[in-house]
């Protein structure tokens, strides 16, 4: 027992990549839109992820929290977020300006399943902060526009100025290979020709839906998921082809802390993406 | 397998051989009788006439607060300073077992350096025991150790029979031969098949572990729960002294003076309130039933599916520890259909809620 | 580190009624005493220094309770001049041991004690926790407060964070300490009822935990008294323990309690 003691952990999974923010911008009063770059280059470009994905970032003196990509991966080398102030990390976080550090994880968590995607019409639905991990899956079916069916967009805010990433998506609604329906609870602007209800009052615009061939994507705040999954199950899209992602508390991402465990299924690992028929085997979900 | 033979008058010589700058821990008794593991110098303080630690051994491996690395403006370094050779002695079956499904844990999909380096550097000298009340390994079958340890000794009053279990356990032997007896005589044999057997007979707590998965699912929503969540005291000692529990937490603590930042990591526990919050305020899960529900499927049915066997390892510390007698033992029997008798099944109905 | 004053956090500490061991465990970090007057300008700090300034301030740590009409005012005019006020240990956050007692207890003692003698200066009024007057933004608790919270929570405010809080209880690091139960041996201990932080300082020397870093987050009272009364301690006992430090925080749950049981 004396030979020396060397540690020879090659890689720690735990240790975050210094990267700093290239732009940051108020979205909404509480939601910042964060576009980072790994500081190393190589590591830059060579930073894989999938659309769904998850990444840790740090923030010196406040900790570390999980963050949905917002970016696509079809677009490499800059990652993006979209980033509600909640806690400590992210009140850091908002203080912090360009070409600031943080440090950066991951990627992390199953992602979306691209290839049993591909081919098929895909329905997205998102409402508030929801927009974060869709607008990846947005992008993605729009840089791989070749792979997919139709494309459908449905987005709801509650007033025009909580609408995350309205310019962007007005814009891309005006493309004529995607069908785009935005809506918000009410309009305080009188500005607003868009629809006005909740994000359900869309679903009657949806004209031939074929529902073998469609998957629904959807995420947004608890209450909406009921609404909406009713919608998906009128128009009878297989549960398996419905799906979602959640977000729970995390402190590693990589299945060790144990904090975002549901029953005995790590959201870090097996998830945050799970179809409609995975939940209804989660019991602590319903 | 080799087996040799250690006199018990050559045990402290051998400690001494074989420990030279690791740090040897062992069980030692604190003033009110109960054990714990401590490192020490003076092998006197050993004692090995115990049935359970109050902590398991992982706080050997992982303590309940270490850095895990150091974070400055742009630079970020790991901290394996807690890490170093280090001899635990006087080991468990039920504990060696608890590591070996750790190992599992901690080497899935992921690997965990903090562990996977600390247990790199352990040598594992596993002792046999005899069952209290609470003992539930046989029931779970871990109340025996096939591999795991680089030596285990097994009491046979004045000698130790020890079983070599690793090819470090072998080289650990050569550094003193003289003090092994190679040949076992018949009689050895003997005592040894006959102490195994008196202690089958010795265990009083059966449990039905292979019933658990199923009933866990069949009862999720069975009024024991909510009873089980009146008396909860979410004190989170259930889960601070299981040998297979994990769960951390990550703290980023500035240091007063400097631009950088320790990044701790330490224990939590998924009974305490404070477990499933997130930022904003919200916690999914602020029933205690709700709580002591995830703690439970963890226990007595996830593992199973994934490593093959339950978390649960027998140890039966979380018995000895909960005031209120919620643990393994009477939960597990309530599910069974028993009746138990305990605190929380005779606390007032009309409890305030 | 900042050598410009304008740039550093500005903190005043002040002391309304109490037994000011809050401040003094401030005096007691000595090794930190330097760099924490380095890192930020304490404008007020009467224990401290005598150069003190009522103006606009960063952070305010309020210790003690409120138990005067000039307190009432002195913490109201605080909350104006602070971006951040903190309750600073358990006579600021529950009321301490002045604010046990229900207002008609209250009215009763004073009496006794000072008759119906007129005060000159300011009236007294029934103790309460400083939250009961001003909106308060953070809560350390703690009789004292413990240098680790304390230090924690300034490295982490000069950095513009919040302390990472954890409201377990006392349990927990008396686990870590491996000592054994007392509730086990039958002993009244509070350890599951009170917020930790203070390293279960008591429980560690045999002595059951009394609650002085008041009541922790979700602590199951009612289990707990169920607990002690099987041990064979009568509601009354068990009451003026549980009540010692949580000041008027736990007054209701006697209430409801009470009615229940008659």
């Amino acid at each position: 027992m004396n030979t020396e003691n060397k540690i020879t952990a090659q890689s720690n999974p735990f240790l975050p990549e210094p990267a700093r923010i290239v732009r940051t911008y108020p979205l909404t009063d509480d939601v910042h839109f964060f576009q980072v770059r790994i500081a190393d280059m190589e590591k830059a470009l060579s930073f894989r992820y999938e659309i769904g994905q998850f990444a840790m970032i740090s923030v010196l003196g406040a900790g570390e929290a999980p963050f949905s990509i917002s970016s696509t991966p079809s677009r490499p080398g800059l990652l993006e977020f979209c980033i509600r102030r909640a806690g400590a990390v992210t009140s850091k976080l908002f203080q912090l300006k360009e070409n600031d550090f943080v440090g950066i994880r991951g990627p992390y968590g199953n992602g979306f399943p691209v290839e049993k995607m591909q081919g098929k019409d895909i329905l997205i639905v998102m409402g508030g902060l929801g927009a974060a991990p869709l607008r990846s899956v947005l992008l993605y079916c729009l840089d791989n526009r070749d792979l997919f069916g139709r494309i459908i967009l449905l987005h709801g805010a509650k007033r025009p100025a909580e609408m995350l990433f309205r310019d962007e998506l007005l814009d891309i609604k005006k493309r004529d290979d995607l069908e785009g329906y935005l809506t918000v609870d009410g309009d305080d602007t009188g500005q607003w020709t868009e629809n006005v209800g909740v994000v359900t009052t869309l679903f009657p615009k949806l004209e031939n839906i074929n529902p073998e061939n469609t998957v629904g994507v959807v995420c947004g705040p608890p209450v909406m998921y009921k609404f909406v999954l009713q919608e998906f199950l009128k128009l009878d899209i297989p549960k398996d082809q419905i799906l979602m992602t959640l977000e729970r508390r995390m402190k590693c991402g990589v299945g060790k802390c144990g904090h975002c465990a549901i029953d005995y299924i790590y959201t870090c690992l097996e998830g945050p993406v799970f179809s409609y028929w995975d939940v209804t085997h989660m019991r602590e979900l319903i | 397998m080799k087996i040799v033979k250690l006199k018990k008058d050559n045990l402290f010589p051998f400690l001494e051989a074989i420990k030279g700058d690791a740090e040897l821990w062992a069980p030692v008794k604190k003033d009110d009788a109960k054990h714990t593991f401590q490192p020490v110098d003076d092998f006197s303080q050993i004692d090995l006439d115990y049935t359970r630690t109050i902590l398991p051994p992982r706080k050997i491996l992982l303590p309940a607060k270490f850095n895990m690395y150091q974070a400055s403006k742009s630079e970020f370094t790991s901290d394996f300073s807690h890490i170093s050779k280090k001899i635990i002695f006087g080991i468990h079956p039920c504990d060696i077992h608890a590591f070996l499904t750790m190992d599992k844990f901690y080497s899935y999909e992921i690997e965990d350096p903090y562990w996977l380096e600390a247990r790199k550097n352990l040598v594992l000298l596993g002792h046999s025991c005899w069952p209290d009340e609470n003992c539930m390994c046989k029931s779970t079958n871990t109340h025996v150790v096939e591999e795991g340890y680089d030596l285990f000794f097994t009491d046979l009053e004045d000698t130790y029979v020890v079983w070599i279990g690793s090819s470090r356990g072998d080289d650990l032997i050569r550094e003193k031969p003289e003090l092994f007896e190679e040949d076992l005589t018949d009689t050895d044999i003997q005592k040894f098949i006959q102490r195994r057997e008196n202690r089958d007979k010795a265990f009083t707590t059966e449990i039905n572990f292979a019933a658990m998965p199923d009933l866990m699912e069949l009862k999720y929503n069975d009024a024991l729960w909510e009873k089980l969540g009146d008396a909860c005291l979410a004190c989170g000692s259930c889960t601070n002294v299981c040998p297979t529990c994990n769960c951390y937490n990550v703290e980023d603590r500035p240091v007063l003076g400097k631009d950088f930042s320790n990044i701790q990591r330490c224990w939590d526990a998924c009974t305490l309130e404070n477990y499933s919050g997130v930022a904003g305020g919200e916690n999914f899960r602020e029933k205690r039933a709700d709580r002591l529900k995830l703690w439970y499927t963890h226990k007595l049915q996830s593992y199973i599916s994934k490593y093959g066997k339950p978390a649960c390892v027998g140890c039966g510390r979380c018995v000895a520890t909960c005031p209120v007698d919620i643990n393994v033992k009477t939960v597990a029997q309530s599910l069974d259909g028993n009746e138990v008798d305990s605190f929380w099944d005779r606390l007032s109905k009309e409890v305030t809620k | 580190m900042s050598k410009n004053n304008d740039k550093k956090l500005k903190i005043g500490i002040y002391e309304l009624t109490g037994c000011a061991g809050d401040g003094l465990l401030i005096l007691d970090c000595e090794m930190e005493l330097v760099d924490i007057f380095q890192a930020a300008d304490i404008q007020s700090f009467l224990m401290a220094k005598s150069d003190n300034i009522d103006g606009e301030l960063d952070i305010a740590l309020v210790e003690g309770s409120v138990s005067t009409e000039r307190e009432i005012e002195e913490l109201k005019d605080i909350r104006k001049r602070a971006q951040v006020v903190v309750a600073f240990g358990l006579c600021a956050t529950h009321g301490g041991i002045q604010a046990r007692f229900s207002e008609e207890e209250w009215q009763k003692n004073l009496k006794e004690v000072y008759g119906d003698i007129e005060m000159s200066h300011t009236k007294a009024v029934h103790s309460k926790p400083i939250d009961e007057y001003i909106d308060v933004d953070l809560y350390l608790p703690g009789c004292p407060v413990s240098k680790d919270q304390f230090l924690n929570f300034l490295v982490r405010a000069l950095g513009g964070s919040p302390p990472e809080v954890y409201p377990n209880p006392v349990c927990v690091t008396c686990k870590y300490n491996e000592n054994d139960c007392l509730l086990l041996k039958g002993i009244p201990c509070l350890g599951p009822l009170t917020a930790d932080g203070c390293g279960a300082i008591c429980p560690n020397h045999n002595v059951p935990c009394y609650g002085c870093w008041g009541p922790a987050e979700g602590a199951n009272f009612t289990s707990e008294f169920y607990l002690l009364q099987e041990k064979g301690f009568d509601m009354e006992a068990i009451k003026k323990r549980m009540a010692n430090y949580s000041g008027t925080k736990l007054q209701e749950f006697f209430e409801k309690f009470k009615k229940e049981s008659q």
